[in-house]
């Protein structure tokens, strides 16, 4: 790897923000071209994403314990957690929007806790091998956490319409709030790592 | 100056000698396979063209009833903005404002800024805003969710589908195709040579 350089090594500094590069001087700390401070990493990368991560999977408990929402009918109500969901899914024969939203709302969050997890601990123990790999990861991560706000659209659409008085209605529960944080938590967490601390590793 | 003609990889910081890639050909980081550039034709006419489609698709999509269900007798009919006011009086006000943001807000704001940044460009006004819109349009842009709520309404429609009438209001055909016209537009916008041009334009 020794023809390789690196910006940084050659004393160059890539914007986060425009991918603008120059040259390290000690006077100038915002980008050129579009005016963002200058890194040359992401400032406490590790310790942000590990906060972010924390805050994630302590919710990530209240979201799968607590009803997501309340069906009520004729005065009777029903309340379904994430997991009761897919189940009532799966009982109704509808077995592809169950995979969908077992998919979207179970494996991706949990997926995404122990990835970024994972991607913090081959950083801090400097884990020398497959650093391309852990960078493909790190895209995966990145790109399908959004997709479960799925599960949060789905009932922001079912409690508007789901709105008959004394014959049915859907209350949204608690664990809406839980579940949606954690989605937002994970974003940021993605967000504020920086997949150059992978490679910087590398000798 | 040998800056000019070098580039960082943004996820792996590897210095690469700048190549211009021809319109269909693809620049990846040779260390860490990250897509540097992918030109496309046309970018600024068509993103131009596009985010003037989608601000008048926007109103429609928002403004008039995505879809309607029917039990005993009763109707309802949700839009875009139900979901977010029938959160909001339930006390969901964190989701209520997280699916304002994702479902109305920041697909607005990044048809705007992709309106006014592809403008200027065109006419080659300069303007000392256009760099941070664009960074603005670079932060947003994974918050605007229109295709994750497109898949909440199709999750929704099948777990009505077996408690009511359900029929789908002109409202649901505007918002597919303001989803069609997002995914053109951010796959047409070439962030490289936005970048480029804003540079340039600001000398």
């Amino acid at each position: 790897m020794k023809s390789r350089k690196t910006a940084l090594d050659q004393g160059f500094i890539c914007c986060h923000e425009c991918g603008d590069l120059s040259k390290i001087t000690d006077n100038h700390i915002h980008c050129p071209l579009c005016g963002s401070v200058l890194h040359q990493r992401l400032p406490n990368s590790l310790q942000r994403t590990a906060a972010l991560l924390l805050s994630g999977f302590c919710l990530y408990i209240p979201a799968n314990i607590f009803p997501i929402m309340t069906y009520t009918k004729l005065g009777v109500g029903e309340p379904h957690t994430i997991v009761g969901g897919i189940i009532s899914l799966i009982q109704g024969d509808m077995i592809p929007i169950a995979m969908l939203v077992l998919v979207a709302s179970i494996l991706v969050p949990l997926l995404k806790l122990l990835g970024i997890s994972l991607l913090l601990l081959n950083v801090h123990f400097r884990w020398q091998n497959h650093a391309r790999k852990w960078t493909m990861m790190y895209r995966i991560i990145a790109f399908v956490g959004r997709w479960s706000m799925l599960d949060i659209f789905m009932i922001s659409i079912l409690v508007a319409l789901v709105d008959l008085g004394g014959v049915a209605k859907v209350i949204a529960g608690p664990a809406a709030t839980a579940f949606a944080a954690v989605v937002v938590l994970t974003m940021f967490a993605a967000k504020n790592f920086d997949p150059r601390l992978i490679w910087d590793k590398q000798h | 100056m040998t800056q000019i003609n070098f580039t960082a990889c943004p996820e792996c910081d590897l210095l690469i000698k700048s190549t211009a890639p021809e319109v269909g050909e693809k620049a990846h980081c040779p260390r860490c396979g990250y897509l540097l550039q992918r030109p496309r034709k046309q970018s600024v006419e068509r993103t131009f063209a596009l985010s003037i489609a989608g601000l008048i698709l926007i109103f429609p999509a928002n403004l008039m009833p995505l879809m309607g269900i029917k039990v005993l007798g009763s109707t309802k009919a949700g839009t875009l903005w139900s979901g977010v006011s029938m959160l909001f009086d339930e006390n969901m006000r964190a989701v209520a404002v997280l699916v304002f943001l994702s479902s109305i807000f920041f697909p607005l704001l990044n048809i705007v800024l992709s309106l006014l940044i592809s403008g200027h460009l065109y006419f080659n006004k300069p303007n000392r805003h256009l760099a941070p819109w664009m960074l603005w349009l670079q932060h947003i842009d994974e918050w605007a969710m229109l295709e994750i709520y497109t898949l909440g309404i199709i999750v929704a429609s099948v777990k009505l589908s077996s408690l009511a009438e359900l029929n789908f209001g002109l409202g649901l055909y505007a918002f597919i195709g303001l989803l069609i016209v997002t995914g053109m537009l951010a796959s047409s916008m070439d962030k490289f040579l936005f970048w480029q041009k804003i540079g340039k334009l600001s000398l």
